[in-house]
């Protein structure tokens, strides 16, 4: 009972403060809270978000995915340059082949890690340079334009008035939350982060679960991808430079562990809801874009600093 | 088997692997391309590598301790704009100029240490933050100050600084060949042969080992980070002094390729192992891509982008081998048993 109260309390810390954000920012701005802010603000996160979701479960399987910016660029030119061509494939196959471009870097992470037993930092490290080498030898450092209707109805076509991609978050989201929470696989995921060794004694098939994850942490990364091609119109090699930086910080912020067991899918987005309205709010609230940087560097320190005197606490007591 | 073959093999270096790779890329290039191979040529290899080799050997303290550093990039950024800022603005002589900076980069490398030694936050979450956090401030000062909207440097004595060639007419030496081997070699001997380089060894392989022999665990990583951050400053400097010109985004992006250098000199991760000859030489594997790639473009079509790929691929091998060398050992070792 104790532990779950703990659980509950770390995620309502996070969500209260999310909404002392709100607060400030609806006094500091009186655009921030209509409906037109909240819907890019929220759609804005959403691509960002479908990685962070996914990173999750990577982090508490004690690994790390720095491709994932890497991804999102070679997804964005795949795409765009398949679409330029004289006689484009049908748009469907366009779209299977940038999600199996995740996937495959994603199967490449996978067997490094699992089979050759490298450490997931070097493995996604080298990941990331190949797939950002390649998206620029692809478009050979050029932007390539695609006005598409699927890739436009994906990114900025809505349903019931609710933006595509808010609903790809929430329905990644809910899946994963579900996966994690409530199924076997999920168990399985932090049984591996807590002691690798005890669990595979347990006989969770380690390297399975670990392929599962880093697979699907490549097709979120393409998906996220394919909602940027949707949202700029266009496929470049530097989409994404950086990404991998702010989902690591969301997904830290809401309260997984770098050391692996520990972590939750509500805390995760309540870490992508605070990096976005902290972003978007002070924006909107004329701060310029070169202190927010400022901001998020201290609020990541300041969360992380709050949960390891939490723990000592904890542990002390 | 002959004895070296058989260490090139069975051992745990990958610094003898690492020299064999980099003389068959030259090799490679200068077959290739007609005018790679001159004297002209490596000194332009030379003095592109620079900010990232002292870069890498800042990285490499930080990560024999088993921590890392990812704010290094932006401490260079900032000693970037601050040296311009002093120079422009405070006027400040060279020798002043250089020594606030890298003053002002151990202060950041301290409080990077501090986080990470006294409250004991994870290092990566630390830098994360701290990257942001300084290059948000850089960004601050390069556009808050009125001077600092043109950061062209045009004086002689600074620009010396990172330009000088010994002897100056015949263009031999450049002076940032000087600055790398007095560095290196500085920091090998201190690496191996005093007693505070050995304990840096000692934490990174074991950290509740090295505390119970009775060495003070977090002094010893503190210090690292400000070593880390000295030496970022520094290259920070001779960047400025190369390009004549300090901007807010120099060093963005430039950290993972100094992590990719460090680690593909077979630096540890975790800490304890790694040599400094191994970072050097990585350094050198990736400037001479870098340059050969551009060469190769001018000769045949294929793209001068492929050099990231490259980069990828050989990090990826260079690990790989190492990972399936180190697992087929012990099973040699258990068979013998």
């Amino acid at each position: 009972m104790k532990i779950i109260g703990n659980k509950i309390t770390t995620n309502m810390s996070l969500f209260a403060f999310l909404g002392f954000l709100i607060i400030v920012f609806s006094f500091t701005s009186e655009h921030f809270l209509g409906i037109y802010n909240i819907t890019s603000l929220l759609t804005n996160i959403s691509y960002s978000g479908i990685a962070a979701i996914v990173l999750t479960l990577i982090i508490i399987s004690r690994g790390l995915d720095i491709s994932i910016g890497g991804v999102i660029g070679l997804t964005t030119v795949v795409i765009a340059t398949l679409y330029s061509q004289s006689d484009p494939l049908p748009v469907w196959l366009i779209l299977i082949i940038g999600l199996s471009t995740g996937a495959l870097v994603g199967l490449l992470n996978g067997w490094c890690i699992t089979v050759l037993n490298m450490d997931p930092i070097i493995t996604t490290l080298g990941a990331m340079a190949i797939t950002r080498g390649l998206a620029y030898v692809i478009s050979d450092s050029q932007s390539i334009l695609m006005f598409e209707d699927t890739t436009d109805f994906i990114s900025n076509g809505t349903i019931l008035f609710i933006p595509i991609p808010i609903i790809l978050f929430l329905i990644t989201a809910l899946i994963f939350s579900i996966i994690l929470h409530k199924s076997k696989f999920g168990r399985a995921v932090y049984a591996i982060g807590a002691n690798e060794t005890s669990a595979s004694l347990s006989g969770i098939s380690v390297k399975k679960v670990k392929m599962i994850l880093y697979v699907l942490s490549g097709l979120a990364a393409s998906i996220s991808g394919i909602i940027l091609v949707g949202q700029t119109s266009v496929g470049m090699p530097q989409h994404g430079i950086g990404t991998e930086l702010e989902v690591i910080t969301a997904v830290l912020l809401g309260g997984t562990a770098l050391s692996g067991g520990k972590g939750t899918i509500y805390g995760t987005i309540a870490g992508v809801l605070i990096l976005g309205v902290l972003f978007n709010g002070l924006t909107i609230s004329g701060v310029r874009y070169v202190h927010l940087q400022i901001f998020q560097g201290i609020l990541l320190l300041a969360a992380v600093a709050t949960y390891e005197i939490k723990t000592r606490n904890e542990v002390a007591t | 088997m002959k004895v070296w073959l058989k260490k090139l093999i069975y051992s745990d270096d990958i610094v003898g692997a690492l020299g064999i790779f980099l003389v068959l890329l030259v090799v490679f290039f200068s077959v290739m391309t007609p005018h790679f191979f001159s004297l002209m040529n490596f000194n332009s290899i030379i003095g592109n590598i620079p900010a990232m080799a002292i870069l890498c050997l800042g990285l490499t303290f930080v990560v024999l301790v088993g921590d890392l550093d990812l704010s290094l990039g932006s401490i260079l950024g900032i000693t970037a704009i601050l040296a311009v800022f002093f120079f422009k603005v405070m006027h400040f002589p060279l020798w002043l100029n250089l020594v606030s900076c890298v003053i002002i980069g151990g202060i950041f490398g301290a409080f990077n240490g501090a986080i990470v030694t006294k409250i004991g936050i994870n290092s990566i979450i630390t830098t994360l933050g701290t990257m942001a956090l300084i290059r948000g401030l850089t960004y601050w000062i390069a556009m808050d100050v009125d001077a600092m909207q043109v950061g062209r440097i045009t004086d002689p004595a600074f620009l010396n600084f990172g330009r000088y060639y010994f002897p100056e007419k015949s263009r031999l030496i450049p002076i940032t060949l000087v600055y790398l081997v007095i560095l290196y070699g500085a920091s090998a001997l201190f690496l191996n042969h005093t007693s505070f380089g050995r304990q840096i060894y000692a934490v990174g392989s074991n950290e509740a080992t090295a505390r119970l022999a009775g060495i003070n665990v977090k002094r010893v990583r503190f210090v690292c980070f400000i070593i880390a951050g000295m030496l970022s400053a520094f290259g920070g400097l001779v960047l400025v002094a190369q390009l004549g010109l300090g901007e807010a985004y120099t060093g963005q992006n430039m950290i993972l390729e100094v992590v990719t250098a460090v680690v593909l000199g077979g630096v540890l991760l975790t800490g304890g192992k790694g040599r400094l000859t191994g970072v050097i030489i990585a350094v050198l594997i990736l400037g001479v891509i870098r340059n050969g790639m551009v060469h190769l473009e001018q000769v045949t079509d294929i793209s001068f982008y492929w050099r990231d790929v490259a980069k990828g691929v050989i990090l990826l091998l260079a690990i790989g081998l190492y990972s399936v060398r180190k697992s087929f050992n012990a099973k040699r070792l258990r068979t013998r048993q």
